[in-house]
């Protein structure tokens, strides 16, 4: 990011200058949770800077927001209502959204979901969701300070960023 | 995703079913009745794939790599296949109480719809007068369905009327998406 920064009728983000290495863990602290979400979209490559540039890989958003996409795996804060029965259901669309192997995806989300014991289902899962593409960076909307640990595990080597609206929220992730 | 879509819009697909059906058992003869209802349903259906009313399917779709377009036909099929569904049940009481226009409503009334509702997807991406206005568009479109189907009689050019405007429609739509700013 080279001073990207959003600008709408009724949200404001940035400028922001930010260059994150593969493998790199990254905190960013807003002043408020709108702020937070909104960088942490661009990021991922969905919503597109209004004035700067930013890449994900070698990829510009406003053009190639497909690839990007493809590099950039996105968590939001919601919580995720589902039940424990319903998570094959929810990696088989999570696989086909991402044209991913449904065996293969199913494997390694059981795999996911083992190394996040502990993890509320509501946080874990789209957590799990993500991280079965293998993307190269996850981006995280301002995740729960408390499963700190089992995200960063999780996450092994990958880039990962995370936004957050409170400085102490932030510490937890670097 | 087609199936995430549909499940979660399971209630109110199952409520446009029923009242399909039971507005088929009192209605009165002609295509009048099914295709203004079955319109409805569609646009209230397609309304409900408006970005926000399920957060997590949103931000899912939006994340995955998919350009507009495909996004754009996955999220078009709800809206249709929910309403031709009501069409059918509609058409099959009709059938169930020997109503003599129950093959009309077959032929007539499932064109209209698909472009009733492509038509009303795009009020979907869009806010205030424009989003009405879309609305308006999606029941005009039944509303020239209607006067080609019924008030001339002329089928083929009913049906090539509302394949003209869900060509059209569907093709806006894929291209509001792909540049929809999701905040």
């Amino acid at each position: 990011m080279r001073d990207a920064s959003f600008a709408s009728a009724t949200a404001r983000a940035g400028p922001l200058t930010l260059d994150l290495e593969p493998g790199a863990r990254v905190a960013l602290s807003f002043s408020s949770s709108q702020e937070a979400t909104i960088v942490a979209l661009m990021a991922a490559g969905i919503a597109k800077a209004t004035t700067g540039s930013l890449f994900i890989g070698d990829y510009d958003p406003r053009v190639q927001s497909v690839h990007c996409k493809r590099i950039a795996g996105f968590v939001p804060h919601e919580p995720l209502q589902l039940d424990e029965g319903d998570f094959p259901r929810y990696i088989a669309y999570r696989a086909a959204l991402w044209n991913l192997e449904p065996t293969a995806a199913q494997a390694y989300a059981r795999l996911l979901h083992e190394r996040l014991e502990g993890m509320h289902e509501a946080f874990s899962y789209p957590l799990i969701g993500a991280l079965i593409a293998k993307p190269q960076l996850i981006v995280l909307d301002r995740p729960q300070p408390a499963y700190a640990a089992q995200i960063l595990r999780a996450v092994e080597g990958r880039a990962l960023l995370s936004t957050h609206a409170q400085p102490s929220n932030a510490a937890a992730f670097t | 995703m087609l199936q995430a879509r549909l499940y979660v819009s399971r209630r109110l697909v199952a409520y446009s079913c029923g009242c399909a059906v039971l507005v088929a058992l009192v209605a009165p003869t002609g295509v009048t009745a099914p295709l203004f209802l079955c319109s409805l349903l569609a646009i209230v259906i397609a309304l409900d794939q408006t970005p926000g009313r399920h957060r997590h399917l949103d931000r899912c779709e939006q994340s995955a790599p998919l350009f507009g377009r495909e996004l754009a036909r996955a999220k078009a099929l709800v809206p249709c296949i929910a309403a031709t569904l009501a069409t059918l049940l509609f058409a099959i009481t009709q059938f169930a109480r020997n109503a003599p226009e129950a093959p009309t409503t077959l032929l007539v009334v499932p064109p209209a719809v698909i472009a009733c509702a492509l038509t009303a997807l795009s009020a979907t991406t869009r806010r205030g007068p424009t989003k009405a206005l879309y609305v308006l568009l999606a029941f005009a479109t039944s509303a020239g369905a209607y006067a080609l189907a019924v008030i001339a009689h002329n089928y083929p050019a009913e049906l090539a009327f509302c394949v003209i405007v869900a060509f059209l429609a569907l093709r806006q739509y894929g291209e509001t998406l792909a540049r929809f700013d999701p905040i």
